[in-house]
């Protein structure tokens, strides 16, 4: 099968926005990711559309993908829209690496949207429970904020793992996303802070808690046959893998774990022939602080039950032996349900090309992304790994 | 002869008190009521007549397969129309065919339901069950709210027992306006005619009393208690004592029962052991019914009739939901009626599935195997109800979904959890989520036992629906 690579990838900031539509976001996400293509890309390049999306709000439920594709000018183009929860565009980026792959298309646009601020309180409510098993698990009185709290109170109770970890969690990925212009809570959090806030559910707090988010992002995937008309510094997927699993927790063996993240994981390693060492950064799905925690353990980064201890290190802090979450994570940058797993590759995508500014992990030649959806019902991972020439 | 075989009784664990009423108001309206008991948000009169009949079933250690004749009765039903002992049959797995009756109407439902049940042993019952629950409400700065208790109580009817019933009659006589509550209105009213209410009173009383053909000397009477004081001036037309009255009572501690007040003052002399017991009922309209019970002093009761948790005025508002809003307006995820009956069998009996393939259980037992994958058919099988913790949480102000933001709202923070429910033996079990109820979520942790219940769990399109929660496990 050929190869494919990442040859651009761009966002919109993430945060609530009145006076944006998810179209006027999507285009900009989509003007982000063709400039950023060192030799250029125009929209007639593009060969297909893969959308990640969960509901725009309930405004736009068929056909949300077209919507935000012919508005940037790519009407024509095959469009399909993905729904995996928080996952979607996680698994628009994989779609877009198996069409290249496939040999069907050279250019992939892979995206995602979403729109969450514009509706009342109640009507978000509605929104922000339906990609959990609706008629056991959320009728039970669970959001994703009690079902992470769950597996947090059995993580704590098997593992020793403690609130202050958890609120780690929090102040690292805020002292990223400080440094990072689009993020939507771009601001410095102290312990102090992350460990007082208000609980949401037992442990978790709101600053062990992501925000709802406006925003859009893509990126732009090409197969080998034509990355040098595109760029001279390819970056290549390397690796992707994905599990899907039962959709309510409670159906599942381990509470303590993600075993779809697992899947994902030993997929993406096996195929990119690499081992969790060889990272240099990661982007990893921290919907609440424990999801951080869990995917510390579930993608190899620390024994089963160490995570607590992995983030007391400062290990994942930037400048540590694996940065994770430098853009802030989905607790600081924000959480556009379907955007956030192609905005995870655009934080791949400014790394690995040396444009992440002050939060620029040093020569990384080689990071992961990590996208959830719902409470591990599915997942999806990617290693993209810097090449200095293309091999032909 | 018919006889009672088994009594339960319940209330619910709130209680207001007299002086928080005072506090709030000034003046207490409820003579002779010093506190009362308060059902949570996610109790009505079906879930506390649950409770009752589920504990007279056990005291009675009668099968709910050979129950052939349920009654329901509550002068507020949480339902003004549909049949509510289809679902409290189903809630109890009583047989389908089971004769079912609804009594409503006025505070005499109660005792008409025993009435009802007697008339079927004689004819050709062999085992009826009665279940009288009400939680009374009127407006709040009336008398009637003020009194306004929980509470349930049911008996397990047979045609030989501990607890013969050996006389009873009945009287009724027109006495509108003393008590009433007009289609579509949600407050029970009176128009407060001070003698003319106390004259219907004991005129339906006296004159059920003297239908009877034994002189009863009770050891204890059960008289209607619309308040603390109404019994005692019906002592002297009921031809009993105020001790006798005393004995029996349950108006002090929780409050005016509706149409289960005889049935709970019954319940509480049989639990007592006493030996002779004269029940009289009083329901506006207005009538009364007495009967008598004669009692080897060896009832076999299970009552769970203890307050545990006192609440402020301002509690006692957002638990009975005057002070909240309702719920959220809609759209998102949904599950639809059709859909909530398709799982009643685990909601209501806890189904679970046993995999023809691999014998591991699934719950709720559909779709492959969680065990081996196959896709299998399933053996039911019923869990015990009883568990332990497995990973929980409390939801705190804004971390419920929408369907339980009034519930929410009324009765605060709750616990969720994964519970493991186990087999009969509690050899196996099987993973279940589920709210917890009738404690604070501080008592809910990791390891911790538990057992079900069944509850209101939201209402949506107007429809209320009920399913299994935990609670901890009584000791």
């Amino acid at each position: 099968m050929r190869d494919a690579y990442l040859v651009g990838a761009g966002q919109s900031d993430y945060g609530a926005f009145p006076s944006e539509s998810y179209r006027s976001l999507f285009r900009t996400a989509f003007d982000a990711a063709t400039d950023s293509v060192p030799k250029g890309l125009e929209a007639d390049d593009v060969d297909e559309a893969v959308i990640g999306n969960l509901g725009v709000g309930g405004r736009q439920l068929g056909l949300s993908g077209p919507a935000v594709t012919e508005h940037v000018g790519l009407d024509g183009v095959p469009t399909t829209r993905v729904e995996n929860a928080c996952a979607a565009s996680g698994f628009a980026v994989r779609q877009a690496v198996q069409a290249v792959k496939s040999g069907m298309a050279d250019v992939v646009l892979a995206g995602g949207f979403e729109i969450m601020s514009d509706m009342s309180s109640d009507a978000t409510k509605y929104w922000l429970g339906v990609s959990g098993e609706t008629e056991w698990e959320r009728l039970s009185g669970t959001t994703f904020s009690g079902v992470y709290a769950q597996m947090a109170s059995v993580h704590m109770e098997q593992y020793g793992t403690t609130r202050e970890h958890l609120s780690r969690v929090a102040v690292k990925n805020h002292a990223n996303g400080a440094k990072n212009p689009h993020a939507q809570l771009g601001f410095e959090c102290s312990l102090e802070d992350a460990q007082s806030a208000p609980v949401v559910a037992d442990p978790l707090n709101l600053y062990h808690c992501c925000p709802t988010s406006d925003g859009a992002a893509c990126a732009l995937i090409v197969s080998e046959d034509v990355v040098d008309e595109y760029t001279d510094d390819p970056i290549r997927v390397a690796g992707i893998g994905a599990g899907s699993d039962t959709v309510g927790l409670f159906q599942r063996d381990t509470y303590t774990g993600i075993p779809a993240s697992q899947r994902a994981g030993e997929q993406a390693y096996e195929m990119a022939d690499v081992d969790p060492d060889d990272l240099d950064f990661a982007e990893v799905h921290d919907c609440f602080a424990i999801a951080e925690l869990l995917a510390y353990e579930d993608l190899g980064f620390c024994e089963t039950g160490e995570a607590g201890r992995l983030i007391e290190s400062g290990a994942t802090e930037i400048g540590g032996d694996l940065p994770v979450n430098t853009s802030g994570g989905l607790k600081s940058k924000g959480h556009p349900i379907g955007a956030t797993g192609a905005g995870q590759v655009v934080e791949a995508y400014k790394q690995l090309s040396g444009k992440a500014g002050e939060r620029q992990v040093e020569n990384p030649t080689r990071g992961l992304t990590h996208n959830v959806g719902g409470s591990g019902g599915a997942a999806v991972v990617h290693v993209f790994e810097k090449e200095q020439e293309v091999s032909a | 002869m018919s006889a009672i075989t088994g009594v339960g009784a319940y209330a619910p664990r709130f209680r207001i008190s007299a002086e928080a009423f005072e506090e709030a108001w000034g003046q207490f309206h409820a003579a002779g009521v010093t506190e009362k008991a308060v059902p949570a948000a996610d109790e009505d009169a079906l879930t506390m007549g649950y409770e009752a009949a589920t504990r007279a079933l056990e005291a009675a250690d009668v099968d709910a397969e050979s129950v052939d004749w349920l009654a329901f009765a509550s002068s507020r039903p949480p339902a003004a129309e549909e049949d509510l002992t289809a679902r409290l049959g189903a809630m109890l797995a009583l047989s389908e065919s089971a004769t079912r009756q609804l009594f409503s109407g006025s505070t005499r439902a109660g005792t008409r339901a025993l009435w009802a049940g007697l008339d079927a042993l004689e004819a050709d019952a062999t085992t009826a069950l009665v279940v009288a629950a009400d939680a009374p409400q009127g407006d709040p700065d009336d008398g009637i709210d003020h009194a306004a208790g929980a509470g349930s109580a049911a008996f397990v009817l047979e045609r030989e027992g501990p607890a013969e019933i050996v006389d009873r009659a009945e009287y009724a006589a027109p006495y509108p306006g003393t008590r009433f509550r007009d289609t579509g209105d949600d407050e029970t009213q009176g128009l407060g005619i001070t003698q003319y209410d106390r004259q219907a009173f004991t005129e339906t009383i006296g004159g059920a009393v003297s239908g009877l053909e034994i002189d009863p000397e009770p050891d204890a009477a059960a008289i209607q208690s619309p308040d603390g004081k109404l019994p005692y001036r019906a002592a002297g037309a009921a031809g009993v004592g105020t001790d006798e009255i005393q004995a029996a009572a349950t108006v002090h501690e929780l409050g005016d029962t509706g149409a289960a007040s005889v049935p709970l003052s019954l319940a509480t002399a049989l639990a007592d052991g006493d030996d002779s017991v004269l029940g009289v009922s009083h329901g506006s309209g207005a009538g009364a019914d007495a009967v008598v019970v004669s009692a080897d002093g060896d009832v076999p009761t299970v009552t769970a009739l203890e307050g545990a948790e006192p609440l402020s005025y301002a509690e006692y508002l957002r638990q009975r939901g005057v002070v909240t809003t309702g719920p959220p307006s809609g759209g998102g995820a949904y599950v639809s009626v059709p859909s909530w009956r398709r799982s009643l069998p685990q909601r209501y009996r806890l189904e679970a599935g046993r995999c023809s393939e691999c014998d591991a259980l699934s719950f709720p037992p559909e779709g492959a195997c969680d065990d081996c994958g196959a896709l299998a058919e399933y053996d039911p099988i019923e869990l015990a109800g009883e568990g332990t913790i497995e990973a929980v949480t409390t939801i705190s102000q804004g971390g419920a979904p929408p369907e339980f933001a009034e519930q929410q709202a009324q009765s605060g923070d709750y616990a969720a959890a994964i519970v493991a429910l186990e087999t009969d033996g509690g050899d196996e079990t099987v993973s279940a989520p589920a709210m917890g109820t009738d404690a604070d979520p501080d008592a809910f942790g990791v390891g911790d036992r538990i057992e079900t219940t069944i509850r209101r769990v939201y209402t949506q399109e107007g429809v209320t629906r009920y399913g299994f929660k935990v609670r901890p496990a009584e000791q």
